[in-house]
């Protein structure tokens, strides 16, 4: 017999209370509070929480192109012919692809990987978009390949095995800058940040 | 007089995953404590102080302040972050392997400085060679030897009398080597020849927890691999993760060859 984690007198308060319970990072007694805001709320604004729910799960898939997430296939970028189809950005995440537009400095096309291989939490290549970067690469006039995963162990195993899958033909395949990050400091960046940024060091142009 | 609220130690970092907006939640390995779960607060934000000290697979020395739940890392500094290690994708693998399990088999306030010392020796062997796979199969066997999980190796585990040079049997499950005249209705039998048992007892003998240098026929590693794994797995009763990435980049490079 199964007892009833959250005894109440309105049973679907309870579903309401474990569907919330459900999501990462809330707890049981978190999912109450949020449940109880709910029912405070004025009814346009539940109505529309919901709304936005059921919205995004009927209309958000992913690009066949990038693989990112969008409401139409193609998505906006991959769609957009002014864009660099000649260089490729890969990323682990969509959040990553808001990140390196808000730079402004890249105007090319992106694929996302939805990841990075973390063999503890059991994601391995075949998890990730990595087969159909593949594909993209074989048949799209791709010439170079940035591989913008993050710079810790996960990102930088999955870079090195896409790197090792890739056909040694004409394609560039270059990854971002490791160094120091703007604001930082010298005297508490680990050894590695640090001679990756003296490898990459550039001359100091004049003001 | 209440006791201190911080401490300082040196530790292996195991994993890391996600807390929050911008929190890391560090699994450790520490010398004189043991397993430790901490926080690092605000470690992923690109001008985060700790963020680089706590790459997995780092030696690092760390203060950390107690919570009521899990402890705060409060500054981190590399000691060594195996650095030929993490440029070889095979290498980060095989590393990843040694953290899954030392995260398995390692107990939060129950230090174990053989399991740490072993844990960095290996970690060191890989570093220096990483495509030979022994060092995996001593570090295994080592691991179950400092957990006190050591398998029979000399005497049958049922008739108790000395195992004589011959093939035999060996079950993870009964304790070890099993003479071919007893066979146990509970045991998993799997067949162990000779020259594995050899090798088995090297490694149990050996004095350093530096793996020997030794190389062996396929067929022996891979019998080797299978009767450690069986063991491992025995005692930690689930699957190792980080197996199935190995054994993906393996079969890869099969048929690239």
């Amino acid at each position: 017999m199964t007892t009833d984690p959250t005894p109440s007198a309105s049973p679907s308060l309870t579903r309401l209370i474990q569907e919330l319970n459900k999501l990462p990072g809330v707890g049981p007694k978190s999912a109450q509070r949020l449940a109880y805001y709910v029912i405070r709320l004025p009814d346009l604004e539940a109505y529309a929480l919901a709304d936005a729910i059921t919205a995004v799960k009927q209309s958000v898939i992913y690009c066949q192109e990038c693989q990112n997430l969008t409401d139409s296939s193609p998505c906006a970028i991959c769609a957009d012919t002014q864009r660099d189809r000649e260089i490729l950005c890969v990323v682990e995440d969509p959040l990553d692809v808001l990140a390196v537009e808000r730079t402004r400095c890249y105007r090319g096309l992106y694929h996302v990987l939805h990841g990075a291989i973390s063999p503890l939490n059991g994601v391995g290549p075949e998890q990730l978009k990595i087969k159909e970067l593949l594909a993209r690469l074989n048949k799209d006039g791709i010439t170079e390949l940035v591989i913008a995963t993050n710079p810790t162990l996960e990102g930088e195993a999955t870079a090195m095995y896409i790197r090792r899958n890739l056909d040694r033909g004409k394609l560039m395949v270059t990854h971002l800058a490791r160094g120091l990050p703007v604001g930082g400091s010298l005297e508490y960046s680990d050894e590695m940040t640090l001679s990756r940024a003296f490898q990459g060091r550039q001359e100091l142009k004049a003001g | 007089m209440a006791p201190p609220r911080s401490y300082r130690t040196e530790a292996l970092t195991l994993a890391r995953s996600t807390l929050g907006e911008a929190d890391l939640l560090i699994t450790l390995y520490s010398r004189d404590r043991g397993k430790i779960r901490a926080v690092a607060k605000g470690a992923r934000r690109s001008t985060s102080k700790l963020v680089g000290h706590l790459e997995p697979l780092t030696r690092v020395q760390l203060s950390l302040s107690m919570g009521r739940n899990l402890d705060i890392i409060t500054q981190a500094q590399v000691l060594s972050n195996f650095n030929p290690l993490k440029e070889n994708l095979a290498a980060i693998t095989k590393g990843l392997y040694v953290a899954e399990l030392v995260d398995g088999f390692g107990s939060e306030a129950q230090p174990n400085p053989a399991v740490y010392d072993l844990a960095l020796d290996i970690l060191e062997a890989i570093a220096g060679d990483s495509e030979s796979e022994l060092p995996l199969r001593f570090f295994e066997l080592r691991l179950l030897l400092a957990s006190g999980l050591m398998p029979e190796l000399y005497d049958c585990v049922e008739c108790r009398q000395p195992v004589v040079p011959g093939n035999h049997h060996f079950s993870p499950n009964v304790g070890g080597t099993l003479c071919l005249n007893c066979s146990p209705p509970e045991a998993r039998i799997r067949p162990l020849s000779l020259r594995a048992l050899k090798v088995l007892r090297l490694f149990h003998r050996s004095p350093s927890s530096k793996p020997p240098s030794l190389t062996v026929a396929p067929a022996l590693a891979q019998e080797l691999k299978t009767l450690l794994a069986s063991t491992i797995s025995y005692w930690l009763e689930k699957e190792i993760r980080s197996n199935s990435l190995m054994e993906h980049l393996q079969r890869e490079s099969k048929s690239a060859v």
